[in-house]
């Protein structure tokens, strides 16, 4: 293998775990602020998906110019489901924990029926981004630019969310909850408030994330369910709750999984991957960078 | 009366933990409720700051009806309760710990007002500035939280066992603590064990026992009750 070929195999390794780390970074997120984990999390990426094309379909712009609007879309969606759906499963007396798991699991099932009524099966894919198709050349080594441009996406969505979480009240409010969600009421934080504004904020992330990848990713109502699953392993290696544990994973998963497609048949790319999480698993449950 | 509590009862799985209390604190007062383990102190507390909902009964606060609304509001109408485990945010610096007591006076210019009163009053939280709120003393975090408390810019206190698990020199500045507080215009409602030390500083008096009001009235008078001379100071 030429010194070439590794660093192409390690470059888009990491602008894939760039990306995988946006996708997952609100279901950590939502998990670390409230111990519920939201099985509708590749669901809200499809939506963000449909959402983008819809809104393409009707203005005619870019993807990228969008994907403002579709983060804020996801957001309104993400405090909805909490005030709507999460809210009461967490009311639940007895076995709460089954009660929030079929909570979001019958919602991931509700929203791909949806789906599938509203939008058929079809794979869907967007053509005519400016970014479509074109590679960007460093020096031999080739990068679709829409997979450069999802992993600066993912980059700024990080710091921002860095900025926004050390910097603002808002974000020690949240810190707050996560510590003692009975005891910010002493300060008069409503809980419920900062409940709905994290959903918000994990649902916009993964909607940042839906509206990139529309670029060079087929759209269909299953398409959550692969990323998903990747979401989850990504979250449990970096650390259920650890907002920058899902950074750090999302790389490892994506240098991972680009290594594993050199060495294994590109159709068994995932099988390194999962193997590492068998492997934290075993050695480290709680994660990379989390705490039980 | 600035606080008034009118036959208020609680249950814990159909079991009355407060039944019928009623007491009053006016504006300026310290007002101290003690009793056993167990009386329902710490109930009548959590019944007040909305963190328990009671079953029947009344809490009026300033003329409005506090009982019913979800705690974050009844802080924010001006009333701070500082729990007995003192639920601070541990994994937090003492600064943010503080920074989140003002959280509900964010929008304003002098939001960080109240923080000189609370260094003036415990010096040593300003030393541990950057810390964990965690990994203070037990005195020390019981500091935190009543200045937390008074960043939420009270105008009633109320202490849950503030002189539980701390060191006995740090007791008497927690107890001093609470008259200059007092004087400086904000109510306090205290709740206790240790009898002595708290009606030294108290105004008025409850006692409670097995969840009922047994005795109330001037501290003084209070601390002269033979029952109570014999069952709670052990004279």
């Amino acid at each position: 293998m030429t010194m070439q070929a590794l660093v192409q195999v390690l470059a888009s390794g990491l602008l894939t775990g760039l990306i995988y780390g946006l996708v997952a970074v609100g279901l950590s997120l939502i998990f670390g602020l409230m111990d519920v984990v939201n099985f509708a999390h590749g669901e809200f990426l499809m939506l963000a998906m449909y959402a983008t094309f819809g809104l393409v379909f009707v203005s005619g712009l870019d993807p990228i110019v969008l994907m403002p609007l579709v983060a804020a879309l996801m957001f309104v969606l993400g405090g909805t489901i909490y005030f709507g759906v999460v809210r009461f499963a967490m009311r639940a007396k007895a076995n709460q924990g089954m009660v929030q798991i079929f909570a979001t699991f019958g919602l991931a099932i509700l929203l791909q029926g949806v789906a599938q009524y509203l939008f058929t099966p079809d794979y869907r894919s967007l053509q005519g981004s400016w970014l479509g198709g074109k590679t960007l050349d460093l020096g031999g080594v080739y990068l679709p630019w829409p997979q450069v441009f999802g992993a600066l996406v993912s980059l700024a969505a990080f710091g921002g969310l860095f900025l926004l979480m050390t910097r603002t009240d808002f974000g020690r409010a949240l810190e707050a909850t996560r510590e003692d969600q009975g005891a910010v009421a002493l300060v008069g934080i409503d809980r419920n408030r900062i409940f709905a504004l994290g959903w918000g904020l994990g649902a916009a992330l993964v909607g940042l994330a839906g509206a990139v990848l529309t670029v060079f990713y087929y759209i269909h109502p299953g398409v959550g369910g692969a990323f998903a699953l990747i979401a989850y392993v990504t979250v449990a290696l970096g650390g259920f709750g650890s907002v920058f544990g899902a950074l750090a994973a999302g790389l490892i998963v994506g240098l991972v999984e680009a290594a594993t497609a050199v060495v294994l048949p590109p159709s068994m790319k995932s099988v390194g991957v999962y193997a590492l999480y068998l492997l934290v698993v075993l050695v480290r449950p709680q994660g990379l960078f989390g705490r039980l | 009366m600035l606080l008034e509590v009118d036959g208020l009862s609680t249950a814990y799985q159909g079991l009355l933990a407060i039944q019928g209390v009623s007491l009053g604190v006016a504006e300026g007062e310290i007002v101290v409720v003690a009793g056993a383990n167990g009386a329902g102190k710490s109930t009548l507390l959590k019944s007040i700051a909305g963190l328990e909902r009671p079953c029947d009964g009344a809490v009026r606060f300033d003329g409005a009806r506090l009982d019913g609304l979800p705690g974050h509001r009844i802080t924010a109408r001006g009333v701070a309760y500082v729990p007995e485990n003192k639920r601070l945010f541990p994994r937090l610096s003492v600064a943010d710990n503080l920074r989140l007591g003002s959280y509900l006076h964010r929008s304003k210019a002098d939001r960080e007002a109240p923080l000189e009163r609370v260094f003036a009053l415990f010096p040593r939280l300003k030393e541990r500035l950057p810390q964990r709120a965690g990994t203070l003393s037990g005195g020390e975090q019981q500091m935190l939280a009543i200045g937390r408390a008074l960043m939420t810019r009270p105008r009633l206190l109320m202490l849950d066992e503030p002189s539980q698990g701390i060191m006995p020199k740090l007791v008497d500045e927690i107890f001093s603590a609470v008259t200059v507080i007092r004087d400086a215009g904000v109510t306090v409602l205290l709740v206790e064990q240790r009898l002595a030390e708290s009606l030294a500083i108290a105004d008025r008096a409850y006692v409670l026992q097995t969840g009922r009001v047994i005795l109330s009235g001037p501290a003084a008078q209070v601390r002269d009750d033979p029952e109570v001379r014999r069952a709670y100071l052990g004279i």
